[in-house]
Order: structure tokens, then sequence, then C-alpha cells
């Protein structure tokens, strides 16, 4: 669904993304891993509109992505739920969801995806007249999906949602991620949680220093060593 | 006691018009996140628009009104293409010393077009002041307080039943966020200039018509006023603004009344002042927060 | 050289001080919309020292300074907390307060069966002293230019001292400064009185040239347009704000027939170089590149090329 192909993006001198290449299939999770630095949030950026590349192209369904505003790329069917969640403080639950929905006209549709939402994440349901500033972490992070959720997008991009979160909430998100999963959304999921990760993912890659160093399955990256030893801790028995 | 009274009366009625200048001012600041020096100018531009199809064609209130406003807009969004929307996210100083680049270049483009000191305006309401007990009121400041009024409370139902608001609120809110759920940022924000420099332009066209005279220092003295009951008020707040133009034009009265007008002046500039040191958020709006990247974003 | 092109170079001389005054601030990342206050500060000290107190120039030119930077800093306590925008108003609104008070203030001594002194909004007339004391305007001009050179030279030596990497740390990022254990605020109210002690020197210099000054002129314009010459000219360099003045005053000056739309283009012009060049023409990177291409050519480096085989 999503074909991005030798991607560069750079910030004044520095190149955050060297060339970057990858492909989202549609009807799963894809799980980019990766240290701090390493470009990720660059990428989603990047894809989102709100960075320009330097050079390189990214492909919605064919459609050329580099070069619209946010604002068209958001009508194409992205939604990103960045890092940090960057809910509108100042408004409240219900209103960041109408937000999500800025650029639908449909207002019985609005309402009801508003219900389902509501359905989905309940403690959101409990605080909807609630400033979403004084929300906790994991409840900004529940809006913040649900927010970018609201615009009914075909790809929905996660940017690390299990940052700065307690195991319990993050349990709690990745349910909410493989239950949207279930309902078919296509899923690109930038994360650091590779454990939790794995659980989820259908396909990953890895990114080190604005490059793609991984490009494969769950089982083979379980299988990689470096990998293993780097990012998820533990140390196989060479046999 | 009844000059105390008077006085206060007085006050909220000028201190009106500085909230509406206030109103526009604290709109753009709220959506860029920079401040324009050249509010004030515009809306001079309008202004003297205003003036000279008096002047030449006495043409009639509503037209005069009509053109200051319509003015104002244009020169703002002059203002606005050349001096914030080129500029990158970081800019804010850029922007702000630009904008003021630009107020020298208006004042100056509308002192070559009409080089007297002052010019007539056609006065709002031409009768006999209205009398509430022993309490003096002018009709034409009793209109402008309740123009304010109905400003302030037409801004508040845009910002909060409108498309147009939520785009704005989003965009105060968190801009790349804005970004996010599709509002199309730059369109909003030039949006948004024109509407706050349609607001000034009413504010301007109110006091011109009761003073009923516009002068070569109007630009400057509109910047100043706006940016003081602003400040005052709280950078960003909307009611806080209204608040705040008030408040600065009570205290004027007064310090005027006991001291005369140098003092008065003195008294705002200090006013000011002391509300920065002291309180920088202003009385409604919230305090200031350090960029830095040693946090990340904010410390 | 005629007289008309002498006043223009004391112009010039003396707009470079209060523009090196804004640029000391901007060092330390702050914008300044006051330094228009320091300078009237420095005018009206030392006009009152030597026009009623009958100080030689230096030493009135030198209390100017004093009382210019004294006050700067004392504004600068207060002020600490403050940044970017907020600051920036602050700065605006001191200034103004300044400039009405001089409004109100009266300071006038019978010297010679008439009265001089400050008066208000009237002014401060009759700062003789140069032509009381015979010094030409080609002597004043010398001396114009030999007080910015040794500012020039101050830069020079503060640009390659510790000093001078605080103050633009300071300007970078405030609170990694402070992490890095630089007492800020210490060095912010220095950076503040240093530059006072510039506009001071401006002022005096005004005051004595013209010999005539008087409240309105001590306005927010002066104020911005210092501000706006560094802007323009750069910030890598001391350098950056005479480049804004020189464009300033030294082109559209003297072309006459731009006189009645200076403004206009000036206006114009910043405008148009900030979107393009935001930190100024001779902003850091390009500073640096000269530095760079100088090095490269030197003669030293030269002679060892010729001594490879």
């Amino acid at each position: 669904m999503l074909e991005i192909s030798d991607l560069v993006t750079a910030y004044g001198k520095i190149e955050a993304l060297k060339g970057v290449s990858l492909q989202i299939a549609g009807g799963r999770i894809t799980c980019l891993l990766g240290p701090n630095g390493a470009g990720k949030t660059t990428l989603m950026m990047t894809i989102a509109g709100i960075l320009q590349p330097r050079r390189g192209s990214i492909r919605l369904d064919g459609a050329e992505l580099v070069g619209l505003s946010p604002a068209r790329i958001v009508a194409q069917g992205v939604a990103l739920v960045p890092e940090n969640r960057l809910v509108f403080p100042q408004m409240s639950v219900r209103e960041n969801l109408l937000a999500g929905a800025y650029q639908r006209g449909d207002k019985a549709g609005i309402s009801a995806d508003n219900e389902r939402m509501y359905q989905r994440f309940p403690r959101l349901a409990e605080r909807r007249e609630q400033l979403a500033g004084t929300l906790s972490g994991g409840e900004q992070q529940m809006l913040a999906v649900a927010r970018a959720l609201m615009s009914r997008p075909r790809l929905l991009l996660m940017d690390e949602p299990s940052l700065g979160l307690a195991p319990l909430v993050v349990a709690e998100v990745f349910r909410i991620v493989a239950d949207l999963d279930r309902d078919g959304t296509t899923i690109f999921l930038v994360e650091q949680n590779a454990h939790m990760a794995l659980q989820v993912a259908r396909h990953f890659y890895l990114m080190e220093q604005g490059r793609v160093t991984f490009d494969g399955t769950p089982g083979e990256l379980a299988e990689d060593e470096v990998i293993q030893r780097a990012y998820l801790g533990t140390r196989r028995a060479t046999t | 006691m009844t000059d105390f009274v008077q006085n206060t009366l007085d006050g909220l009625m000028i201190g009106s018009s500085y909230g509406l200048l206030a109103l526009g001012f604290t709109l753009i600041f709220g959506v860029m996140r920079r401040l324009n020096l050249s509010y004030g100018p515009s809306i001079m531009v309008g202004a003297y628009l205003g003036t000279f199809v008096y002047v030449q064609f006495g043409a009639s209130p509503i037209a005069v009104a009509a053109l200051a406003v319509a003015g104002a807009v244009l020169a703002g969004i002059y203002v606005e293409r050349l001096c914030f929307a080129p500029m990158g996210p970081g800019a804010g100083i850029a922007s702000m010393v630009s904008s003021f680049a630009i107020w020298m270049q208006l004042e100056q483009a509308a002192i070559l077009v009409l080089p007297r000191h002052t010019y007539p305006y056609p006065p709002l309401a031409a009768v006999a002041p209205l009398m509430l007990g022993p309490f003096m009121v002018r009709l034409d400041h009793l209109i402008m307080l309740v123009a304010a009024l109905a400003l302030s409370a037409g801004m508040h139902l845009l910002l909060y039943r409108t498309r147009f608001g939520l785009a704005l609120r989003a965009i105060i809110g968190n801009p790349v966020a804005a970004h996010l759920v599709g509002v199309n940022v730059r369109t909003a924000m030039l949006g948004a200039f024109a509407l706050a420099s349609g607001i000034g332009g009413i504010a301007g066209y109110l006091v011109l018509a009761a003073d009923q005279q516009v002068t070569s220092m109007f630009g400057m003295w509109a910047t100043i006023k706006g940016l003081i009951a602003m400040m005052i008020g709280g950078l960003g707040s909307i009611p806080g603004a209204v608040l705040g133009g008030l408040l600065l034009g009570i205290i004027e009265m007064h310090g005027q009344w006991y001291f005369g007008s140098q003092v008065r002046d003195l008294i705002a500039y200090f006013l000011l002042f002391a509300c920065l040191v002291l309180r920088p958020g202003g009385l409604l709006g919230d305090a200031p927060v350090r960029e830095t990247a040693a946090y990340g974003r904010r410390a | 050289m005629d007289d008309y092109l002498i006043g223009v170079l004391s112009n010039i001389g003396i707009v470079s001080f209060i523009a090196l005054s804004a640029y000391v601030l901007l060092l330390t990342g702050e914008i300044s919309f006051g330094q228009q206050a320091f300078f009237a500060i420095g005018a009206y000290a030392s006009g009152i020292a030597t026009a009623l107190w009958h100080w030689p120039l230096a030493a009135g030119l030198a209390w100017g300074a004093a009382a210019a930077a004294a006050a700067a800093a004392l504004v600068g306590v207060p002020t600490l907390r403050l940044h970017g925008l907020y600051f920036a108003i602050a700065t605006l609104a001191f200034a103004e307060m300044m400039r009405l008070l001089f409004e109100l203030f009266h300071y006038q001594v019978l010297i010679d069966g008439e009265l001089v002194g400050p008066n208000g909004a009237e002014g401060f007339r009759n700062i003789r002293y140069i032509f009381d004391n015979n010094i030409d305007a080609t002597e004043f001009l010398v001396l114009v230019y030999v007080l910015l050179s040794a500012t020039l030279l101050g830069f020079s030596l503060l640009e390659r001292s510790r000093l001078g990497v605080i103050f633009r740390m300071a300007g970078e990022d405030e609170v990694l400064a402070e992490l890095s254990g630089v007492a800020v605020g210490r060095y912010k109210v220095l950076a503040a009185g240093i530059a006072g002690a510039l506009a001071g020197i401006g002022g005096g210099l005004y005051a004595h040239l013209t010999t005539y000054v008087e409240p309105r002129i001590f306005d927010v314009m002066l104020g911005v347009h210092s501000l706006a010459y560094g802007l323009i000219g750069g910030l890598g360099t001391a350098l950056g704000p005479l480049a804004g003045v020189l464009i300033d005053i030294g082109v559209l000056e003297s072309t006459r027939w731009f006189a009645g739309y200076r403004m206009i283009v000036f206006g114009g012009l910043v405008a148009v170089l900030l979107i393009v060049r935001p930190r100024g023409l001779l902003d850091e990177v390009v500073v640096r590149n000269i530095g760079k291409a100088w090095r490269r050519t030197s003669p030293l480096r030269r002679h060892e090329k010729q001594g490879q085989p």
C-alpha cells in the first residue's frame, strides 16, 4: 500500500534519512524498530508531509505523496499518531475527536464514529468534557489514537505509542493496536519496545543512523543474534 | 465620588476600543506565535483610505467605515504575505522585525499620500451626550462599547461554533497536530490575519469617528495601546484582551484626571513593565515557557 | 572633505554605537527595542556634565557611558527572567518610560545669565562644548572614529575570549548554558551593562555634535532601527551592524532622490532580506567561511605549499 523509495530527508547539512526504502503492505501491522536518533520520527514526519524530503518518493497505492501539504496527505487517507501524542491541550476530549474529523463533512458519520470511539476507549467516554491537557499519559495516547481514527484513514501511522507509559498502560495500548489490526486497519508502527511489537507486527524493519538495516519477518528478527543482543536484551546460546 | 464613577465610565468606553485592538493582536499572536508590529499601521492604512474618500468624495459614514475595514484587511494581508508566511518556524524574531520594517514603510507611504498632520473623520453620532443621572455618557462612546462587546461575542461564536474557529483553536493548541488532523494551516493563518485586521479596522474606525479626526501618529498609537492591553490581559487570551483593554482604559482615565496626560502615558507603560516583570502571563494568559533543546522542547 | 560628507560620516559613526549596543544583546540571544533609552541617558548625562558642570569632554563622555551602563545593568536585573518576546516588549516599555520621564525632567542652572539644562519636552539646548573649545567638525569626526575603532578592537578581543564564547552560548540555549555551569544571569547583566555603555557613548557624542537633544528623538523608531542594523548586516561579527548602518544611512541618505521614500525602500528591503537571510548578510556561517577562505590563502600556507615536492 505504501511504497517508500530512496528517501532522503535532511536538517540543513545533516541527513537524517540517508536513502530509506521500504514497503508497507495493506491490512496488517508493519513495525519499524530502531534506537534513538535513528531517524524514525523523521521518517514519520516526512510521510505525513510535515517535513519535506530532499530526494526520493513516497507512494500510497501509486499516488505520490511527496510535495503534498500535510492537509492533502490527510485527505489521501494517511493519519499519524505522533510521538508525544500532541493532543490539543485546551480542547476537551470531545473537541479533540471532532478536530480529528476536520476534513469530513458527513455529520451523521462523524457522530457515529464518535460513539464508536467512546465504545472502544471507555476511559475517554468517561472524560469527554475534560480538557485534554489534564489527561494522564495513557489517556492522552488513547485520545491521540482515537483522534487519528476519526479521519477514517487508509493507513495509520503510529510513532512510539508506548513512550513514557507504565507497563500496564502499554499493554492496554497494544491491546488496542491488536484490535485495530483485527478490524483490518493498515498500521505502520514505530517502536522501541521490541517485545510488545513482536506480539502484534507481521513484518519488521530496523533503522539505524538513517538507513534500513533489516527487512524481514518476526521469526527472522528473533533469530538474528545482533538484534537479539541490541534490542531484545536476550542472548541465545551459540550452538 | 461622581468624578470617580465618571472617570471609570469614560475609561470603560475608551478601554473597549483598546480591547478590540488587543483582540486582533492576540488573535494573531495566538495563531502565529509571533508579534505583528505592523498591526496598528495596517489599521492606519484603512483609516487613511477612509478619510481620503471622506475628504475627496464626501462619502457617507458607512462607506468610510467599510473602506477603513477593507483597507486594514488588505494591508494586513500584505503584511502577512511579506513578513509571516515566508518565514520558517524558527524565525519569530525575523518576523517581528520584518513587521516593524513594514510598519515604517506603511507609515511613510500613508504620510506621502496624505501629508497633513490631521484629517477629518465623519462623526459617529453627532448628538448631545446622554445623561445617566449625574453621569455623562457620549453616544458614540456607548456605540464603541456595545460594538466591542458584540465583536467579542462574535469572536467567541466564531471560535467555538465554526469549522474555521476549530481550525484556529487547533493551531493555537498545537500547530503540528493541526497539520496532522488535516487543517490547512497556511490558509487558516491568512484567514486569522485578515480577521484580526478587520477587527482592528472596526476598532480604528470607531475611535476615529468618536474623535472626528485621524492623525499621523495613529499607527503607533494603535499598536502601543493594543500591545499594552494584550500583555496585561495575557498573550493569546481572548477574554484577557478585552479585560486588559478595559482595565487599561480605566487606569488611564484616572491617571489623566489626577496627573495629566503625560503621566497618563507613563503610567500605561509602567503598568506594562510591571506586568511583564511580575506576571508575564498577564491576568488570564499562560506563563511563558522557555524553548530549549535541553529538555526536548520546553522547560 | 566637504561638510556634508563629514556630517554623514559622523552620523554613521555615532549610529554605529547604538547598533553595536543592540548587537551585544542579540549575541546573548535577546532582542531589545529599548537601547535608545541608554542613548538618551548618555546624551543627557554627558551634556549635563560638560554644559552645566563644566567638565572636559572626555570626562563627560565617560560619565554618560557610566550612567547608561549602570541604568542598563539595573534594568537588566528584574528582566532577567524574561525572554524573547516578553523581554523585547519590556525593553520597549522601559524605553518609552524613560522618554516620558525625560519630558518631565527639568534641571536648569544659571550660566552667564542664561538658563541652561534639560527643560522637559523643550529639550536640552546649548550643549556647546565643542564650539566653545574650538573643536572643528573634522576633529570631532576623528574622535568618533577613534572611539569606534577602539570599540571594534574590543569586540574582536571579545569574540576570541572566553567571555565571548559564554555570551554566544547563552544566546544559543540558555538552559544548556546553565546546565554547563555558567551563571547565565550574571553574564546577561554584564552584557546589558556593556550594551548600555556603548549606547551611552553614542548618545554623548550625538548630544555634543548636534548641541541639542529633546526626548522626542529617543523614540521607538530609533530603537528598532538599531536592532534592524544588526539583523540586516549580520550577527556573525561586530562589522555586521556597521554594514547595516552603512546601508541605511550611507546609501539611502546620500541618494537624494530617495529622500521621501527612504522608509518605504528601507522597510521593504529589510523585509525581503529577512526572508532570504534571517540571520543577516554577514551571519555566522558566512563569517566562518570567510575566515576559512582567508586562512587558506594566507602567506604562511602558500609558503608551505611551495615547500612541497
